[in-house]
């Protein structure tokens, strides 16, 4: 990539002073792991396309607020995750854990597709706050303290959601485990 | 054996300390419980792998597009001459102030031709009837200072010519008056003789 010597920061700052190129090549970075991010909190494609559009705007409007150029990340998955709250409080109830539904999950076979497929349906059948921790950590590679920023919570919370998840992860992808992925 | 106190999951994430780390390294080669914990949850990395990154189904709008562009006039304010325009901005403004103030009065309404007609006759006329008045009485002025001026000579022309006939009189009296003596002084040397 052209821009890839040139670091965050930097073209942080340059956004920052109104120079639209430096942003656009931020945004180049970045959309496709907050798409990723949004699509795995929402579960719909064109959601999480508008959802990644509102939140790169939003950021763009509100960059001057950014003062620490070394924490863009946090703040930008912030803004998605306001944004993806929103939405998820606008369509549908908050999903509580529910063990039988784990247990009922069709994961009997472990081709790569369905595996995707088994993942996806564990995923969501995690409460929200335990999936987005998931997220965060394991796709993101956020570290807890990130983690902690994003959600707006003490670093405690993150690791009690993020352990209780990777508790019931294991349980309801069991099958998958045990016969391994192909 | 107490596994409670080694953060297996946390070593498994990496956010554990240098110091954590060795300990649980070492708990770890003497419990097969926690070796089986940290073996599931790699597998369930692998597992958790299996979900791929997905490509956006179509670029966002980047800040080249329209809906994050800046404004025309943002774009003009952070160009090179932007100190020029303020300048001839000011200066613009100066001129439109001036001419403002300093404009002249607005222009009156539709005139009634009839209404001005009759009132620029009234006041020609005023004017005209004023201009003889001023006109005689200038003529008659210039007159009566005329005839004073007339009047003023003829009576000095009057009361040097009395003076010169009083001035003649006296002098052919007294011329008289020198032959009487005279002749009173003949007749009186010849009734001597």
């Amino acid at each position: 990539m052209i821009f890839r010597d040139v670091e965050d920061p930097d073209l942080i700052q340059g956004a920052q002073r109104g120079k639209v190129e430096a942003y656009n090549v931020l945004v180049s970075r970045w959309e496709k792991r907050v798409f990723n991010y949004l699509l795995r909190l929402v579960g719909d494609r064109e959601d999480a396309m508008d959802l990644s559009q509102e939140v790169f705007l939003k950021a763009y409007m509100n960059l001057k607020r950014l003062e620490d150029r070394n924490r863009f990340a946090p703040w930008l998955f912030r803004i998605a995750h306001n944004e993806a709250y929103s939405h998820l409080r606008r369509k549908r109830p908050q999903t509580e854990w529910d063990p039988q539904a784990a247990e009922a999950a069709p994961l009997s076979r472990t081709a790569p597709l369905e595996t995707a497929l088994a993942v996806r349906k564990a995923l969501e059948l995690l409460p929200e706050e335990q999936k987005e921790a998931v997220v965060l950590k394991i796709y993101e590679g956020f570290k807890f303290e990130e983690i902690a920023e994003i959600l707006s919570c003490p670093v405690s919370t993150v690791k009690s959601r993020l352990y209780t998840a990777l508790d019931n992860l294991k349980q309801t992808l069991a099958p998958i485990d045990a016969r391994g992925v192909e | 054996m107490n596994c409670s106190q080694y953060d297996v999951k946390g070593y498994f994430l990496n956010e554990t300390s240098p110091d954590e780390r060795t300990a649980i390294e070492a708990h770890l080669e003497v419990c097969g419980r926690c070796r089986e914990e940290l073996a599931r949850l790699k597998a369930l990395r692998v597992v958790l792998a299996a979900l791929p990154e997905e490509e956006p189904p179509r670029r966002l709008a980047f800040v080249s597009d329209r809906v994050f562009e800046p404004s025309p006039w943002a774009r003009f304010w952070n160009s090179t001459p932007r100190l020029a325009f303020a300048s001839a901005a000011l200066l613009a403004i100066a001129i439109v102030a001036h001419g403002w103030i300093a404009r002249p009065p607005a222009p009156a309404p539709a005139p009634d031709l009839a209404a001005i007609r009759a009132q620029l006759q009234a006041e020609l006329s005023q004017d005209l009837q004023a201009a003889v008045e001023k006109a005689v009485a200038e003529a008659t002025a210039r007159q009566e200072r005329r005839t004073a001026e007339l009047l003023q000579a003829a009576e000095r022309r009057y009361q040097q010519q009395r003076l010169a006939d009083r001035i003649a009189f006296e002098e052919a009296f007294e011329v008289l008056q020198k032959r009487m003596n005279v002749y009173r002084a003949s007749l009186a040397f010849g009734s001597a003789q």
